[in-house]
């Protein structure tokens, strides 16, 4: 049979934008799978060298469009370890909060792109209108929707406004209403079964040697999670579990992001029962004339995709001397999904592209 | 750090360096004849996760440096043993004149994207990568663009001033 070349994506369903893969077929057989990123032109680690520690924020929340704030807590957690600055009690909380809030809209996002591309539009519709009553929360929060930079090193820019608590409880009870909707439409219905499980499956010894965390790495059963293995903000202040599932195929990532969600409108319950009242910021010095002292940093936290660090390192001057991000989606885009789509059928290369939950401009900083 | 490691890598190393920042951060920097064994032999020593490959360019040292950054994953699904917060930077030097270094993708499969990403934008080649070729970028610089010497201001006025203003085209 013909060897065939086909370019899947950079305009297609079953791509997140912004990135292509090059497949070689034979027939409807994938042989060999090439990912193309690099159609995004920014270089934002390099221009970050050329601008302050605080005149990087509107840079970094632009590294993962879907999910900002935890690029924004990253790059934050990591001048505080460079400047020695102490966050307050409360302010962990209000932030810790504010990243499940980001982690539910960041998966009801992911939830309406897969049930996009596999048609099952009502859902999608479903998810895209959930999401959009969370940024609203944001946009009251932080005056803006999609991008917020909220927090800042020393806390968050401002504490709650009034009835902000009891708005969140009313916008995760009407989102949590629909869950049996979307089991009876999505997660439970036999033909999403049918199409999504065996799909992209990868074992956990396999998931450990390409380096995957998040779903990836849950849906292979083990319970990694930067919240819990090495906790920051308030994420031990409270109890919650870690959601995994065994299979390792695209019908065990979508569940362990289901799962996900429902924890996290949980945890966020329980933050919001015992947050202490205080100071949410330890205001900087004047960002203008802040030099940090000579040193690194490496800060991780666990974003929607899995483990996000920012390498940071000063020479002592008013500017960061290297900036480096590690995000989830640039080993799960660029060499797990290769591995994965060999010998895959060409129908479900965009089913196993959307289960790995890749977001492109995470892999083009 | 489990002080039995910081001692053991102390032992088995004795030119490398080992210094904790914080609780959690622990830097070793190694010169580069060692780096690859120490690679191998912290991984059998747990810390089997390879997050990042980094590369800082030390322009008025001449010198680049290349950061690699480890972590353990778990051991046991029920249990945090605690070594699992730690983040090893282990950081080691080589000439901006030549630079170049062995790859590490035999030891970790990970390495592949990330060693590709350095040869592009700081021009560090690693001996033995099977698959050295472009990822983000489309055009080929006289500097590789992440070095401290390539200007983004210069070469942006270098390239569009040469292309002229709609208002200096004449009918």
């Amino acid at each position: 049979m013909r060897e065939l070349e086909l370019y899947f994506g950079p305009q297609h369903l079953g791509m997140v934008g912004n990135f292509s893969i090059t497949l070689k077929a034979e027939g409807d057989r994938v042989l060999k799978a090439t990912a193309n990123p690099g159609y995004l032109h920014r270089g934002f680690e390099k221009l970050m060298e050329y601008r302050t520690w605080i005149q990087n924020f509107p840079l970094v929340c632009r590294i993962n469009v879907v999910e900002p704030d935890h690029v924004e807590m990253a790059y934050a957690m990591a001048v505080e370890k460079l400047a020695g600055i102490e966050v307050p009690e409360r302010a962990q909380y209000v932030r810790s909060i504010y990243l499940e809030l980001a982690r539910v809209g960041s998966h009801l996002f992911g939830l309406w792109a897969y049930a996009n591309m596999l048609g099952f539009d009502t859902v999608a519709q479903w998810a895209m209108y959930h999401r959009d009553l969370v940024l609203d929360l944001f946009e009251e929060l932080t005056g803006g929707r999609v991008y917020h930079i909220y927090i800042w090193p020393g806390g968050v820019r401002r504490d709650f406004p009034k009835g902000f608590k009891d708005k969140i409880v009313t916008t995760l009870h009407s989102i949590g209403g629909c869950v049996p909707d979307y089991d009876a439409a999505f997660f439970n219905n036999a033909i999403f079964h049918k199409r999504a499980s065996g799909i992209g499956k990868i074992d956990q010894r396999r998931a450990r040697e390409l380096g995957a965390t998040g779903q990836v790495l849950r849906a292979t059963g083990m319970k990694y999670d930067v919240r819990k293995v090495a906790p920051y903000a308030a994420y031990d202040k409270v109890e919650w579990n870690v959601p995994v599932r065994s299979d390792g195929d695209a019908y065990s990532r979508i569940w362990v992001v289901r799962d996900e969600m429902i924890e996290s409108v949980h945890m966020i319950f329980k933050l919001l029962d015992c947050m202490p009242e205080g100071e949410v910021f330890n205001k900087p010095p004047n960002p203008f004339k802040w030099k940090i002292p000579r040193g690194e940093a490496y800060a991780r936290c666990e974003s929607s995709r899995g483990e996000f660090g920012a390498y940071v390192v000063s020479n002592g001057e008013d500017k960061p001397y290297r900036v480096h991000f590690r995000t989830p989606s640039y080993p799960h885009g660029l060499i797990i999904l290769e591995k994965l789509l060999e010998n895959a059928n060409i129908a479900d290369v965009g089913n196993t592209m959307i289960s790995l939950y890749v977001v492109a401009p995470e892999i083009d900083r | 750090m489990n002080e039995g490691l910081k001692e053991k890598l102390e032992k088995a190393f004795p030119h490398a360096a080992i210094t904790s920042m914080r609780d959690t951060d622990y830097v070793v920097t190694a010169d580069k004849e060692s780096v690859l064994s120490l690679l191998a032999y912290v991984k059998d020593a747990g810390f089997d996760h390879l997050t990042l490959i980094s590369c800082v360019d030390w322009i008025d040292e001449g010198e680049f440096e290349l950061v690699y950054i480890l972590s353990p994953y778990m051991k046991d699904n029920e249990q945090i043993s605690g070594n699992e917060k730690i983040n090893l930077i282990l950081k080691t030097r080589i000439a901006r004149g030549n630079p170049a270094f062995q790859t590490v993708t035999h030891i970790f499969e990970n390495a592949e994207p990330y060693e590709r990403e350095l040869h592009e934008l700081f021009g560090v080649h690693f001996e033995g990568h099977k698959r050295l070729i472009p990822l983000f970028l489309e055009r080929a610089y006289d500097i590789p663009p992440f070095r401290k010497d390539f200007d983004t201001r210069r070469y942006v006025k270098e390239v569009f001033d040469n292309i002229p203003a709609i208002q200096d085209i004449k009918a």
